[in-house]
């Protein structure tokens, strides 16, 4: 393998769940309708359980439920971030609804979820 | 502005791969990495005979990590009463920003939503219970393979989500909860959950020290039963509170080109 190889199997997969992180945060920045901007949070948190996943993984591990011939710590992949990530994406499904709570608010009262819409309405 | 924030995160994303050859994040798959030794070598060898559960993630979380998922639970419930309690009051109507009529007129109009391509009623009536059934093999089979009870809490919450889908009067609703209910069944769940705990500490232990629970069970036996009276708190909880939110929102949202609700406006 050439070190590029070696580089992008060791390394390449942090370049695609970083690329997830910052395209949830761009959108977050960018967007202008709120609803795009709660489903580009939610695209953010997806790429942080990747990243957390990432770190559990081992080679020549399998999933962490017992199988009666394996014994040893280096069989299984890493428990702790599975466990970890499993309250994450629960809470982040917490700050969805409560986001989309908040978001049908503003939406009776300016009537629109549109942030060019709402600073009009606001200053008019 | 939006340009230059625009450039300034391209930039910042070009930016990643130098972070990443200096060595700060572990190669993938490295045994020895920071992440893989330490303390989960000692939850892989030893989770299995402490906990008694042969899924190495539900015995870090239910039973190693319990006083955590104790309170990840209760954010969750937290998360239903916060918005049942945004949506709770209603605004000042003078206050509000009412849009014009030939505003609304202008947008195109979608009409009611036709489903053409799936008898719904048929599918849904095919789907639920299968949804349900494996919800509780989800839920039991927590501790042998994988599962648990967030992931089968949220396949019953998705079961009642299918439910809601049916057209209204064609046949009646499998179960039907409304606002108050489905938030008071979250806090059962919840308290399901810190009930466990309670009972441990009556038998004499610390709070989720599953030995001690004053049933007079074994070892391993007092550990599934530990762990599977928290998974059925967090499944009634998740479910509940899943419930909740799409109430709360449902009971709430006004679409433009709802006639009902337009009349009360205007």
């Amino acid at each position: 393998m050439t070190s590029l190889e070696t580089f992008l199997a060791a390394k390449g997969i942090y370049f695609l769940t970083f690329l997830l992180l910052f395209l949830g945060l761009y959108g977050m920045i960018t967007c202008g309708n709120y609803m795009k901007k709660l489903i580009c949070m939610n695209i953010m948190q997806v790429a942080v359980i990747f990243i957390f996943l990432c770190l559990a993984q081992k080679d020549g591990g399998t999933i962490p439920v017992l199988f009666s011939n394996l014994r040893n710590a280096e069989d299984y992949i890493n428990p702790l971030p599975h466990a970890l990530m499993l309250t994450a994406i629960v809470v982040s499904m917490g700050t969805t609804g409560v986001g989309l709570a908040l978001l049908t608010r503003i939406k009776e009262k300016y009537g629109s979820i549109e942030e060019d819409e709402i600073i009009e309405r606001e200053n008019k | 502005m939006r340009k230059v924030l625009a450039i300034i995160t391209l930039v910042i994303i070009l930016l990643i791969p130098t972070f990443l050859f200096d060595g700060i994040m572990p190669s993938i798959g490295d045994p020895n990495s920071a992440p893989n030794t330490h303390v989960s070598d000692y939850y892989i060898e030893n989770s299995v005979e402490m906990t008694n559960s042969p899924n190495m993630v539900t015995g870090i979380l239910a039973d190693f990590r319990g006083f955590d998922t104790m309170f990840e639970t209760t954010v969750m419930f937290l998360a239903g009463l916060g918005a049942v309690l945004i949506l709770s009051n209603r605004p000042n109507i003078k206050k509000r920003f009412i849009i014009p009529r030939n505003y609304i007129k202008q947008r195109p109009n979608i009409g009611a939503p036709r489903y053409k391509t799936i008898n719904k009623d048929v599918m849904i009536t095919l789907f639920e219970p299968l949804m349900m059934i494996y919800a509780a093999y989800v839920y039991f089979h927590g501790e042998i393979s994988l599962g648990g009870g967030f992931q089968a809490g949220a396949v019953l919450g998705l079961a009642y989500i299918i439910d809601v889908m049916i057209v209204p009067g064609r046949r009646k609703k499998l179960f039907a909860l409304d606002k108050g209910n489905a938030l008071s069944i979250g806090g059962i769940g919840t308290f399901i959950y810190a009930l466990t705990g309670i009972l441990t500490m009556t038998g004499g232990g610390l709070c989720l020290e599953y030995d001690k629970l004053p049933f007079g069970l074994s070892h391993a036996e007092s550990h599934s039963a530990g762990i599977l009276m928290i998974e059925l708190g967090v499944t009634i909880c998740v479910m509940a509170t899943i419930i909740t939110i799409l109430n709360a929102i449902m009971g709430r949202v006004r679409f433009d080109d709802d006639p009902i609700k337009r009349r009360e406006d205007a």
